[in-house]
């Protein structure tokens, strides 16, 4: 009998161990430097300074603010427009109609491009003497010369765009899928019933996805929140740190400038915001508690 | 136990004696690339046959990256023998504790008095201790290229001050045919070329008065609002993100006619428009009629205390600086040697570029205002700090003198807690 007892335990343990390896370590000395002066090019400077780099964070850092600010508005934007534009697009190729196949192989297609590739085309889209805005200025629309990543007013928009083209299809595979586990029964009852188009997607189609949408919207945010690639090889952040996301930041003082101290601290903080947010987004979708 | 002694004693024995095969030294090229990778692949040819005891490891390490791997290499112990370094992350090597000092090394071998005494001074400033950490090769030095046939048809000569350069620049900007008179490097790299340009105009000779940076001196102030009123009038709008790459590719593809750069660009520039399409000139100056320039890093070797083979390793050091040597890499990549015995070469008459960087130099009248690359936070304070509110300043969000502010207090602090440790 005695196997009984620690049987379970040996067959949990190698989850438990890469689980240790790869995410209590990490979080963990993450953590600890975030409580460190670390910085690799004064390591005599090093040292255990407490709360000393939120303190810092908190209340003499208006980067961290503005980053902050920032990564808001651009989960808020994309996670919302990727969602709506994700859900007409799985909508349309989910109805019949001629070259459905093509259509959906190329609504997906921007998927499968990584970050760095995406901005490499947009940039070339963007190129103020090659792309389409020299094209549009010889059409007589708009000045020639043009640089939509240079302008401030311009670059937010330009970003968003970039982001779209690539996380779109996310959501489209995603609800697509869901869209074909709906029995049609469903909708043919409906139909008696003498619900309209707009009432069926309401009434039938959105409450069957909505585990689909809480899931990828969730996961979405987190990804969008932690975007560094792609924001990072189109604008760098700039111009003027206008393009500045939270995870950028960090990029840019532990990277670019060996804070490690400094920026394990704000790797903290963006660690307790999604930790948040997780929870909380969770608990008021009520996932997976549907009977 | 004894015996278990005696075979320990002849396994590190066996460990330490000369084997009969070639010591094996590892060279990690700074900016590993299609133009420099062959150069050195010459000389180490050339190297080893001259030595055939000793074989050369090549690694070329492209320069974005090269501090990078460094700290890494360094961290994990698997520094190589000898690399190239510039006097901009110099410092934070010798913070690090990784290289070795080649003073005895240089007072006791060929190189004796051979050297660029000003270069020699950049590097040993960069040392808190004042020894040299790396032997200087080569000089740089900021110029500016420009169109020599755009200016020949719109009859313009060449600008010797900051504003005939400036009426230039509108002179040859035509927004419709894609064409603007300069370029202002807004992006990566720009805080460095900003500085030389403020201080060629303001006069000002030294960087630090009183241990207080002269960085926002009001007439350095004066010369950021002029590059900033440039900016879109006489430049491409997308100058704000500007890097080197987009910079020289605008210059090399004919949208600009001017480009502040370093001797660094000769071969990218030399080879897309050729020596009749092309001029160099200094920086201009400003109304104080002065000639004061900020020193470019210099490119150096260095030894790493964590090689195995440092004799080895200073000797292919030694042979890269030697004349011969100095004279070949030099001439390829259009720089200024750091081999005295070069300067009389015939290809330096050939260069017009290297020749007046070597005028300016050698002009007495020159004063050199070495920028303090040395700090261990010049890189972060100038990069990651300064890079985006120079782009404000661009923008028009930001005065230039509140800009300068910033950073000279920055700079400041960073030279006080650099004395203090010294």
């Amino acid at each position: 009998m005695r196997t009984r007892t620690w049987a379970p335990y040996a067959l949990i343990a190698p989850t438990l161990l890469l689980m240790a390896v790869f995410l209590v370590y990490p979080i963990a000395s993450v953590g600890w430097f975030s409580l460190r002066q670390h910085t690799v090019t004064q390591p005599w400077k090093n040292a255990f300074i407490g709360l000393e780099n939120f303190r810092r964070m908190l209340f003499e850092d208006p980067l961290f603010w503005q980053s902050l600010m920032f990564s808001a508005k651009w989960v808020v934007v994309e996670v919302g427009l990727q969602l709506v534009l994700g859900l007409v697009l799985a909508l349309i190729v989910n109805e019949t109609f001629i070259g459905r196949a093509v259509a959906r192989a190329l609504v997906f297609s921007p998927w499968a491009v990584s970050g760095v590739l995406t901005t490499g085309i947009w940039i070339l889209l963007y190129n103020p003497s090659t792309g389409v805005f020299q094209q549009l200025a010889q059409w007589g629309i708009g000045d020639p010369g043009t640089s939509v990543l240079g302008d401030p007013a311009t670059v937010f928009p330009a970003t968003v765009v970039t982001e779209l083209w690539r996380g779109v299809p996310f959501f489209a595979i995603l609800l697509l899928a869901d869209l074909q586990t709906i029995p049609n029964d469903l909708y043919e009852a409906a139909a008696v019933d003498g619900a309209g188009r707009w009432r069926r997607f309401v009434s039938v189609t959105l409450p069957h996805l909505r585990d689909a949408i809480v899931l990828s919207t969730l996961l979405r945010a987190v990804w969008e929140f932690n975007n560094v690639d792609l924001i990072y090889t189109l604008t760098g952040g700039g111009p003027a740190n206008q393009t500045t996301t939270l995870p950028l930041y960090v990029a840019r003082k532990a990277v670019d400038s060996h804070d490690f101290g400094y920026g394990s601290a704000l790797t903290m903080a963006g660690f307790a915001i999604l930790l948040f947010f997780s929870v909380l987004y969770l608990r008021l979708s009520k996932f997976g508690s549907r009977a | 136990m004894r015996r278990l002694l005696v075979a320990l004693a002849l396994v590190l024995s066996a460990c330490s004696a000369t084997s009969d095969g070639p010591t094996t030294i590892t060279f990690w090229d700074n900016n590993g690339g299609p133009g420099r990778t062959p150069i050195y692949q010459e000389l180490i040819k050339r190297f080893e046959a001259a030595n055939p005891d000793i074989k050369i490891e090549y690694v070329g390490v492209p320069s974005s990256s090269v501090q990078q791997k460094y700290d890494t290499a360094i961290a994990g112990g698997s520094t190589p023998d000898v690399g190239g370094v510039t006097t901009s992350y110099l410092a934070h090597l010798v913070g690090q504790d990784a290289l070795e000092p080649a003073d005895d090394r240089l007072d006791n071998g060929p190189l004796k008095g051979k050297l660029l005494p000003g270069l020699l001074e950049t590097v040993r400033q960069t040392a808190p201790d004042g020894k040299l950490y790396a032997v200087p090769a080569s000089g740089n030095m900021d110029i500016i290229w420009y169109r020599s046939d755009r200016f020949e048809e719109n009859k313009i000569s060449e600008p010797s001050t900051w504003d005939d350069l400036a009426k230039a620049a509108a002179q040859l900007t035509k927004p419709a045919e894609n064409q603007y008179g300069f370029t202002i490097r807004g992006g990566a790299g720009s805080i460095f070329q900003l500085l030389s340009e403020a201080y060629s105009y303001s006069g000002v000779e030294k960087f630090y008065d009183g241990g207080r940076s002269t960085v926002n001196d009001p007439r350095n102030a004066e010369l950021v609002r002029k590059v900033a009123e440039l900016y879109k009038k006489a430049t491409p709008e997308a100058d704000v993100n500007n890097n080197y790459t987009q910079m020289v590719a605008q210059f090399t593809g004919g949208t600009v006619a001017m480009m502040h750069h370093n001797l660094g660009s000769t071969a990218d520039v030399m080879k897309a428009l050729g020596p009749e399409r092309v001029g160099a000139m200094p920086l201009p100056k400003g109304p104080s009629g002065k000639r004061t320039v900020v020193p470019n890093p210099t490119d150096g070797f260095a030894v790493f205390k964590g090689g195995k083979n440092r004799d080895a390793a200073w000797k292919f050091v030694e042979f890269l600086t030697s004349a011969e040597s100095n004279g070949y890499w030099n001439e390829k990549v259009g720089q200024i040697p750091a081999n005295t015995d070069v300067r009389g070469a015939e290809w330096i008459q050939k260069n017009p570029a290297v020749k007046m960087a070597l005028g300016v130099l050698e002009d007495p009248a020159t004063v050199l205002v070495p920028a303090p690359v040395y700090l261990p936070e010049y890189s972060s304070i100038t990069k990651t700090d300064t890079e985006p509110l120079y782009q404000k300043v661009l923008l028009g969000q930001m005065p230039a003198q509140q800009f300068l502010d910033e950073l000279a207090a920055k700079l400041t602090t960073a030279q006080q807690d650099w004395e203090k440790r010294k």
